[in-house]
């Protein structure tokens, strides 16, 4: 076996065999509500390929796996076995178990564990009462040997398939002493012949290296895996011995991957792109060949007759420039849906556990989404729909007794908005108990016993670290490591959360994302000499401050009247050490930004503009900043900054605490 | 396994293409890469090879190879051989020798020791 030239491959089949693990729960939970024989069929195929995949990567035990859930499929395919809650049940923990694995097998670990062993068991189990009168008797007695006659017809679509025998043979070959005798009987005449059409077939023997080495049938049948649907195969001991045991270890192939090499980091580096955005690519490249070459001419020979026609194409040029950016940052968008596909099940386990009836509802599944975000935004909104079966929706006894059916609805809905991705997670559970929640911000002396507190106020809280308002703790939510590290998540990716409840009528979280992280809409703000750049998305308004609405206040600190809020005043010449920038107040311009919930106004020297800033991380060209998210460099070649307003206002608000 | 000698008809190949009813001898040369996409082509030239009463094929260059194209070697050898033509090996890469073994081919291919590259 070649673990050298096969190991790069791994990750692909990784990938591959996840997705088709998604395809596999999608379909049984698709199954599950009564769907139509053609499931079944999707399913066999993944877990048909993740077996073959499994044996040719050298992952037995895998591949032993998935064979017994494949013939369970195999029953269910042939109606042999019934569908039932069960049987979906015993598959999807399959799934759950074979996910385990892949990610053990990524970070090098023994695959097989108590889970995988049991499952094991139990689908074996479920086959042995079912298949036990005709398993093949062969299969039982003799699954060692010292010698085996293996009869290989291939069907005459094999090697267009990509198995070619040449490969199986040099396995074989790799266990012992191999001998081969090609069977000539079928072969059309030349002129006849379509090369990729095999129609050869052969009588192997297949023998030990030394007389007690023993081979066992999986070894030889784990070589055929990927084309017994291909070819008819019949493996026979030459001489059975009698009851040798075998040890476990001997089963392995002796070419096994060393474990080590396949350490990779869970985060997988590449993008799978589909061909109409590449298309889309060419496309406008060659757009843009063209206007580049009509512009040449001009270089030739230019007469002031001709400006109209260079305006045209410098026209022509930035439209095509600016569709190229946003083709190429489309390249690093992919559909939410990816991210919402795993809530049905999600669902489905909750909803069993607590004995509630919730139907989800999944909407703008297509909405698309940097890959970047789409990797780390599933884990908030798994934390939100939790939060929202566990807490929001009711048992069936109450909502009846509120008036309501007795299934609960949980919506989860992308769309797109001005220039981001908004996600909501909504259901029409009990809203917020705004009761117990102030209750417990008193007991953790979140709040004093007095105050009044507005809705918002009150919802506000409930994103404070540790903060839980359920009873018990149970295993799905409930621990107080929820709301805030929803609200840090999101924010790191630069989007905000917000939350909206009627008591009785329900919640709504709704999470706020930039298209992409690798761009922002931006107004470049001008202090002193230098030139900043603010997010459009944390601007309120900007505004020419009058004297008489800014108030200085005692400390040192300034405040600024904003329609009825007090906002805080931050210099950004005096944060950022910028000489020669306008001091006084009036004279400057104040932008009234948010980031976190909280307001600021910034005084800058005035605005220069809007556009949009290509983000290069500070992080990773010099250092961290405070207050500053990244760089971008301007038209004229020359560094802004771009303001980071959450840390902004952070930072001012510890300066001034400290 | 039969030993490559220099036969008779390897030694004039210049006689091919002379005589156009049925030629004299003709050689095939097997390309570097014998793989599927390269036997559309094979199978032609083979094809139009089998006209010649001796016909000496090339296998010297092979390099890469698959079942397929010894599936296609193995049916030329049996055709040749119903046409009463003669059918000699100018000598075969180890490639092709190695794939031929171990699909048990190379003796009826009457295929030559390999020759090291």
């Amino acid at each position: 076996m070649a673990s050298v030239g096969v190991a790069q491959f791994h990750q692909v089949f990784f990938e591959e065999s996840l997705e088709g693990l998604d395809a596999m729960e999608s379909s049984l939970l698709a199954l599950d509500e009564g769907g139509d024989s053609e499931l079944v069929n999707t399913i066999f195929r993944a877990a048909h390929s993740i077996k073959g995949g499994s044996a040719t990567f050298g992952f037995p035990e895998m591949a032993a796996f998935t064979h017994e859930a494949e013939s369970l499929l195999d029953e269910l395919r042939d109606g042999r076995r019934a569908i039932d809650g069960a049987i979906v049940e015993l598959l999807l923990r399959t799934v759950d178990c074979l996910r385990g694995m892949f990610a053990r097998a990524q970070s090098g670990q023994p695959l097989n564990n108590a889970e995988a062993e049991s499952l094991r068991e139990q689908m074996a189990a479920a086959l042995g009462r079912q298949i036990e009168p005709k398993a093949p008797p062969s299969r039982r007695a003799g699954d060692h040997a010292d010698a085996w006659r293996i009869d290989f017809r291939p069907h005459p679509g094999m090697l267009a398939g990509g198995n070619d025998p040449l490969r199986l043979f040099r396995e074989l070959a790799a266990l012992g002493e191999l001998r081969v005798q090609p069977v000539l009987d079928r072969l059309p005449p030349l002129a006849a012949l379509q090369p990729a059409e095999c129609h050869l077939g052969w009588v192997l023997e297949l023998r030990g290296q030394v007389p007690p080495d023993q081979i066992s049938r999986d070894q030889i049948a784990a070589v055929f895996d990927w084309v017994e649907d291909e070819c008819e195969l019949t493996i026979a001991p030459l001489h059975v011995v009698a009851d040798t045991p075998v040890p476990a270890v001997a089963a392995v192939p002796a070419g096994k991957p060393p474990a080590a090499a396949a350490v990779h980091s869970a985060e997988s580096g590449s993008v799978r792109v589909s061909i109409d955005k590449i298309d889309g690519l060419i496309d406008l490249v060659g757009e843009l060949v063209i206007t580049q070459s009509m512009l040449d001419q001009f270089r030739e020979e230019f007469d002031v007759a001709k400006l109209a026609l260079l305006q045209q194409g410098l026209t022509q040029l930035a439209r095509h420039t600016r569709e190229l950016q946003e083709s190429v940052m489309g390249v690093r968008m992919l559909p939410i849906g990816s991210v919402f596909n795993r809530f049905p099940r999600l669902v489905r386990d909750l909803t069993q556990k607590l004995g509630k009836q919730v139907k989800l509802e999944l909407v703008g599944e297509q909405t698309e989404l940097d890959k970047t975000v789409l990797e780390k935004i599933g884990d908030p909104l798994v934390h939100l729909v939790r939060n929202a079966i566990d807490h929001g929706l009711e048992m069936p006894d109450r909502r009846r007794a509120a008036g309501k059916s007795d299934t609960g609805a949980l919506r989860l809905e992308a769309f797109h908005r001005g220039g981001n991705i908004v996600v909501e997670v909504s259901d029409d559970g009990a809203g917020l108990n705004r009761e117990a929640i102030v209750a417990k911000a008193l007991q953790r002396g979140l709040i004093a016993s007095g105050d009044q507190l507005s809705d918002e106020q009150v919802a506000e809280l409930i994103f404070q670290p540790g903060f839980s308002t359920a009873a018990v703790a149970t295993d799905l939510s409930g621990r107080g490591v929820g709301m805030d590290v929803v609200r840090r998540n999101v924010s790191d990716l630069g989007g905000a959360v917000a939350i909206r409840s009627r008591p009785g009528h329900g919640t709504v979280f709704t999470i706020t994302l930039p298209l992409t992280l690798a761009i922002i809409d931006g107004l470049t703000a001008a202090v002193g000499s230098e030139h900043y750049i603010v997010p459009l998305v944390s601007i309120i308004e900007s505004v020419q401050a009058r004297p008489e609405a800014v108030h200085r206040v005692t400390g040192g600190g300034e405040l600024f009247r904003f329609r009825d809020e007090y906002l805080p005043v931050l210099r950004l010449h005096q944060l950022f050490g910028c000489a020669g920038a306008q001091a006084v107040i009036e004279e400057g311009l104040l932008i009234v930004v948010e980031g976190d919930g909280a307001r600021a106004a910034l005084l800058v020297d005035g605005l220069i503009g809007q556009q949009q800033a290509v983000v290069k991380s500070l992080e990773a060209n010099y250092r961290r900043v405070g207050g500053i998210s990244g760089a971008t460099i301007l038209a004229d070649g020359s560094v802004a900054l771009i303001v980071d307003v959450a840390g902004l206002i952070r930072l001012q608000s510890r300066s001034k605490a400290a | 396994m039969l030993q490559l000698a220099p036969t008779a008809t390897a030694a004039e190949p210049a006689a091919n293409g002379a005589v156009s009813a049925r030629p004299q001898s003709v050689v095939v040369t097997l390309p570097a890469d014998c793989r599927m996409a390269a036997q559309a082509h094979l199978l032609q030239e083979l094809l139009a090879a089998l006209d010649a009463c001796a016909i000496d094929l090339d296998g010297r260059a092979v390099e890469r190879v698959d079942t397929a194209a010894l599936q296609l070697l193995t049916l030329f050898k049996r055709e040749a051989d119903a046409r009463g033509a003669a059918l000699n090996w100018m000598g075969a890469s180890v490639a092709l020798d190695e794939a031929a073994d171990l699909l048990g081919l190379a003796k009826t291919l009457k295929l030559p020791a390999a020759v090291p590259a």
